[in-house]
């Protein structure tokens, strides 16, 4: 992890309200599916934290693209750059997806603007031989993201929605029943995980992993604001066990190390 | 040009210090550049017990700043003192151990616990936390403050200094009561308490309701205080609030601070630190100052007259 000064290479809008900017990086970067990198752009003003974001497609060593969707001021100040503008990039951050050493039948879940951290690691299930499924949701079908991106790696797509105006009519973790699975990687909004978590027990599945989001001041470890409960905390930690810390520890868990 | 800066008899190389609760104890900022850099480090609050902190969600941003309500997560005096603790002692760098209570005696029993341990140059006592349930109970009240570092001062000889908090009426008696009971400098200012509203889920964004206020918006309540306090006693002051820059630890240095704590702005730029230790050294230059001391209260003839009068 190290703070780098990194440029505006292209912005694209995927959606009305989401901004893909692809950015160049001074040195070769090499982040894991599943870590972030903290984002900050503008003079602190109105936003004054940095933003964590999951990175999205890698082009080359030095170019890698983040999505996002606008919801406040620091990504509204992140959404306003245009390319050749410059910002700072802090990261790679946290732990990423564990990797199965063995090909398997791996399926991706994915809710709204969760979708990102899972083309760099559906790349690189599929370079490890296994057999990938994505599952994608939203409310409404202008949120479904990343679906042409995770066809272009040869991944099979199936789609749903709140509202029913594309794929399946109801929660995207429905799709999960019917499927054969040997590992199961989800990053997306906190009912979302919640009923991933629930699918896990289930059928039982250990292999299911969740990628988390949390307010975040720093990113690097010292803010101690990301916390989330962990499940069976360290008996020998006493009650500083109670919480992990999403950027240190995460933002990716096993479905049953954290309680949501 | 004169980094070099004095408090309590602590020398420091330079005046820059990182502030407690927004650097934990080093290990992360090491992995980024040399901790000997730092004049010195005010390491997260150390409790007697460990404590978990607060619920999420602990963070809401603001214009110009962030609320926190981390409620003191820590890992307990025996932790601190056998994995922290060695792991400073590495770094040429003045260590300064931020102590935390619910009471008198669990404030007591972690000083005791750092007294005489070697690499500890400073003990900070933290009574101006607003995110734990009692945190300012000893700040409300002058009194209780200076029965409680009466009590420290007993029990060991480390330089003490005591963390100020920006919620009371009159910062200065409170400071005062504290050095009149033995506190040999104060370090202002603690967070600014507020509160954030998710409108969307009508209620406070943060779990614990409200929250303290730090960054760049504290800076003004921070150089008042610092201005006061020095204006107003004789013991030594180390200013922080929304530092960012060079130019703002020069601006703390000039109202009265012997030296200064960068705090949230790591969190922007985790490099702050030792970015403001260089622009320092080129503002004092370029203010016609040849030392940390010839720009100390410079803005503050009050604070200039009272070193001159003792």
């Amino acid at each position: 992890m190290r703070p780098q000064d990194v440029r505006v290479v292209e912005r694209l809008q995927p959606a009305p309200d989401c901004v893909e900017l692809v950015l160049e990086f001074p040195e070769d970067e090499e982040p894991e599916p599943g870590q972030f990198y903290m984002l900050s752009a503008g003079d602190g003003r109105d936003t004054y934290l940095p933003r964590p974001l999951s990175f999205f497609r890698t082009f080359s060593p030095r170019r890698m693209s983040f999505l996002f969707r606008i919801v406040g001021p620091g990504t509204a100040a992140l959404g306003q750059l245009r390319a050749r503008d410059r910002l700072q990039a802090m990261g790679p951050l946290g732990h990423g997806f564990p990797l199965p050493e063995r090909p398997l039948r791996a399926v991706l879940v994915g809710g709204g603007v969760g979708v990102p951290p899972l083309w760099s690691l559906g790349r690189a299930l599929r370079q490890r031989g296994c057999d990938v499924t994505a599952l994608i949701g939203a409310r409404t079908r202008s949120g479904l993201l990343g679906q042409s991106e995770l066809q272009g790696l040869g991944i099979e797509v199936r789609t749903a929605t709140d509202d029913g105006s594309r794929g399946y009519h109801g929660p995207v973790t429905d799709l999960l029943e019917d499927m054969e699975a040997d590992a199961v990687f989800a990053c997306g909004p906190e009912p979302m995980l919640r009923a991933v978590q629930a699918f896990a027990e289930r059928r039982p599945l250990q292999d299911t992993y969740l990628a988390l989001e949390a307010a975040m001041a720093c990113g690097y470890g010292v803010c101690l604001g990301c916390a989330v409960e962990r499940s069976s905390p360290d008996p020998e930690l006493g009650p500083y066990g109670i919480y992990a810390r999403v950027c240190r520890e995460g933002p990716v868990f096993r479905w049953d190390e954290v309680k949501l | 040009m004169g980094l070099a800066t004095e408090v309590a008899g602590i020398a420091f190389k330079n005046p820059v210090l990182t502030a407690s609760g927004t650097f934990g104890y080093g290990r992360e900022a090491a992995e980024l550049y040399d901790l000997s850099l730092l004049g010195g480090v005010m390491v997260k609050g150390v409790s007697r017990e460990p404590w978990s902190g607060n619920p999420p969600i602990r963070i809401a941003r603001a214009p110009g700043g962030m609320l926190n309500a981390i409620g003191l997560q820590n890992p307990g005096l025996d932790h601190f003192l056998t994995v922290d603790l060695p792991f400073l002692r590495q770094y040429d760098t003045r260590v300064i151990v931020n102590v935390v209570g619910h009471d008198e005696e669990g404030f007591l029993a972690v000083v005791r616990g750092v007294d005489g341990q070697s690499g500890v140059a400073a003990i900070e006592l933290n009574i101006s936390c607003p995110n734990v349930a009692d945190g300012l109970l000893f700040s409300q009240d002058p009194d209780r403050a200076a029965g409680l570092v009466a009590r420290v001062r007993q029990a060991t000889s480390l330089p003490l200094i005591v963390k100020i908090s920006p919620n009371v009426t009159d910062p200065v008696a409170l400071g005062r009561a504290c050095a009149e009971a033995g506190a040999d400098s104060l370090s202002a200012i603690n967070t600014v308490l507020g509160m954030a509203i998710d409108v969307v889920r009508r209620r406070p964004v943060i779990a614990n309701r409200t929250g303290g206020l730090s960054g760049p918006a504290v800076k003004p309540v921070g150089l008042r205080i610092v201005y006061d306090l020095a204006r107003s006693l004789d013991i030594p002051v180390i200013g922080m609030g929304g530092i960012e820059s060079g130019r703002d630890a020069l601006e703390y240095l000039m109202a009265g601070a012997r030296a200064v704590a960068v705090g949230t702005a790591v969190f922007r730029d985790p490099l702050a630190p030792p970015r403001i230790i260089g622009e320092l050294e080129r503002e004092l230059e370029a203010a016609g100052f040849a030392s940390v001391g010839e720009a100390w209260a410079a803005a503050n003839p009050d604070a200039k007259r009272r070193t001159q009068d003792a």
